[in-house]
């Protein structure tokens, strides 16, 4: 049962296959966790450990999950990222690849900002993304299915406390596009990017063609790629070109080694 | 001003030379198919050439008796789609090329399938592009094109062919062929070990659901998002889909 602790914050991962590290964030909002990959539509830990080494995380405090932490209310997505890299710190990783379902998307674009130059490749799989017609939608699916329960398993964190998180997560100023960047950075990201679009209410594929367009070095898979195992099964192809073309010819380097 | 001629077979074409991995380029433009259609953004969604001649020995030609081309030879009228498949092996052979990659807009399409039937140990990987097929609320649509489009200006500036002939020649083409991308089986598709990238269309020749037929079936088949040529963003998606394709399948 292997975790990776800093301070208060403890974080659940799993480990499959070896070769160059690909970092996936599991779907699922805010009770994002390795077990909920195996309702997805396909699981990352099976389909590319015979290539890569992919490791998988609970989310910080998801319902569910064994991984624990402070809610840091001013700082919503940046505390999630934090264990994103600190995990890929405590195993010795520098660069690697990132695929991410649903949350994974805006997760994946906050790792860009903060360690753009670690992420040599990124997969958003039916990623979330902000809805015009539906500006309250992440926020209340939140406030009703993950802030009563962390609450009731965590008496040092109330719903005011939720609420403020929430807010500073999906409201204001982030109620947006991909949430974590913005359109100007996403087209100057240069990290090659492929994204399997998704269209439920929170999943919007007009945000995921947006990041598509505005991206110089994306592409997208075929659209709907979830209505039959076929589709999958085609889209999954495309995934691991994308994965094996921008794989580095050398092995990843420790940060050890890096760093010199 | 290059020609490949063997017999009466004389097949002009373009070869960006080189010692880069070899792109088979198939234009579009039905039995009218020539490197012009490539190059003219009217007619093809994307220059193939010109995007991938920095990594890619890029090889098109004008298909035999195109009009508006400079490739002429006999009107094969019992085996069209072998002809045209000899010039496109037989120009490959020409140029020394043993293994070799496929991109075919339209009826290039069918063409890929037929060199894949006959050469597939030489075809490492294929990209059908808004590839042709039947369609069967349209049964005689290619028939119907080509003996209008295609027939009469070659009779006119060719002598030896007869609207007689070509009305044949189109008839073993298409009319006796009526299913699926015309030249192999849909057990054929299913066997094809060769990894395949469709990038489908839905005009009434380049039929969707064929396409999709087609990636269902082949076992190594990936497909671009669709549509992709309603914006110069999609088709750059798309060619950024062709170029990972194109590059994973490369020999070392």
């Amino acid at each position: 049962m292997p975790f990776y602790q800093k301070g208060d914050v403890k974080i659940y991962y799993e480990e499959a296959g070896s070769g160059f590290p690909l970092l996936v964030i599991p779907g699922g909002g805010l009770n994002s966790t390795v077990a909920g990959l195996k309702t997805h539509p396909f699981n990352p830990l099976d389909e590319f450990k015979d290539q890569y080494r992919v490791i998988a995380a609970d989310l910080r405090n998801a319902k569910g999950g064994q991984s624990t932490g402070p809610l840091e209310t001013g700082r919503p997505w940046d505390a999630y990222t934090d264990d994103h890299i600190g995990l890929m710190d405590h195993l010795g990783i520098k660069g690697f690849m990132v695929l991410g379902f649903c949350i994974g998307g805006p997760f994946i674009w906050n790792l860009l900002k903060r360690a753009g130059d670690r992420v040599v490749a990124a997969v958003p799989v039916q990623p979330s993304g902000y809805r015009h017609e539906m500006p309250e939608l992440s926020y209340k699916n939140n406030m009703k299915s993950w802030g009563p329960e962390l609450c009731e398993r965590r008496p040092d964190i109330t719903m005011a406390m939720v609420d403020t998180f929430l807010s500073n997560m999906y409201r204001g100023e982030r109620a947006d596009f991909v949430y974590t960047v913005s359109r100007d950075f996403v087209r100057q990201c240069r990290t090659p990017i492929l994204i399997l679009p998704d269209d439920v209410p929170g999943h919007p594929y007009a945000v995921a063609l947006e990041s598509a367009y505005l991206a110089p070095n994306a592409q997208v898979s075929l659209y709907p790629w979830k209505m039959s195992p076929i589709q999958i099964r085609i889209a999954l192809r495309h995934v691991r070109a994308f994965l094996d073309n921008n794989r580095p010819a050398v092995a990843a380097q420790p940060l050890a080694v890096a760093a010199q | 001003m290059a020609f490949y001629e063997k017999g009466d077979v004389k097949i002009y074409y373009e070869d960006t030379g080189g010692s880069s991995f070899p792109l088979l380029i198939i234009p579009g433009g039905g039995l009218n198919a020539t490197i012009a259609y490539t190059r003219n953004t009217a007619t093809a969604p994307f220059d193939a050439t010109a995007e991938f001649k920095n990594e890619y020995r890029c090889i098109a030609f004008d298909l035999r008796n195109a009009n508006g081309g400079q490739s002429s030879g006999p009107l094969e009228v019992d085996r069209p789609w072998e002809s045209y498949t000899d010039d496109m092996l037989g120009l490959l052979d020409h140029l020394g090329i043993g293994e070799f990659m496929a991109l075919g807009y339209c009826i290039g399409g069918p063409f890929i399938w037929n060199l894949l039937r006959r050469a597939g140990r030489r075809v490492v990987a294929a990209v059908p592009t808004q590839p042709s097929g039947f369609r069967p609320t349209q049964p005689t649509l290619f028939y119907d094109n080509n003996i209008k489009g295609w027939a009469p200006a070659l009779c006119e500036r060719r002598p030896d062919i007869t609207m007689a002939q070509c009305d044949e020649f189109l008839r073993n083409m298409y009319t006796k062929r009526s299913d699926f991308v015309f030249t192999v089986s849909r057990d054929f598709v299913r066997d094809c070990q060769t990894p395949v990238l469709v990038l489908p269309d839905d005009v009434p020749a380049h039929p969707y659901a064929v396409a999709m037929e087609s990636v269902y079936l082949a076992p190594n088949a990936q497909v671009s998002l669709y549509p992709w040529k309603d914006n110069p963003e999609k088709v750059q998606l798309a060619v950024r889909h062709v170029r990972t394709f194109l590059k994973a399948n490369r020999p070392a």
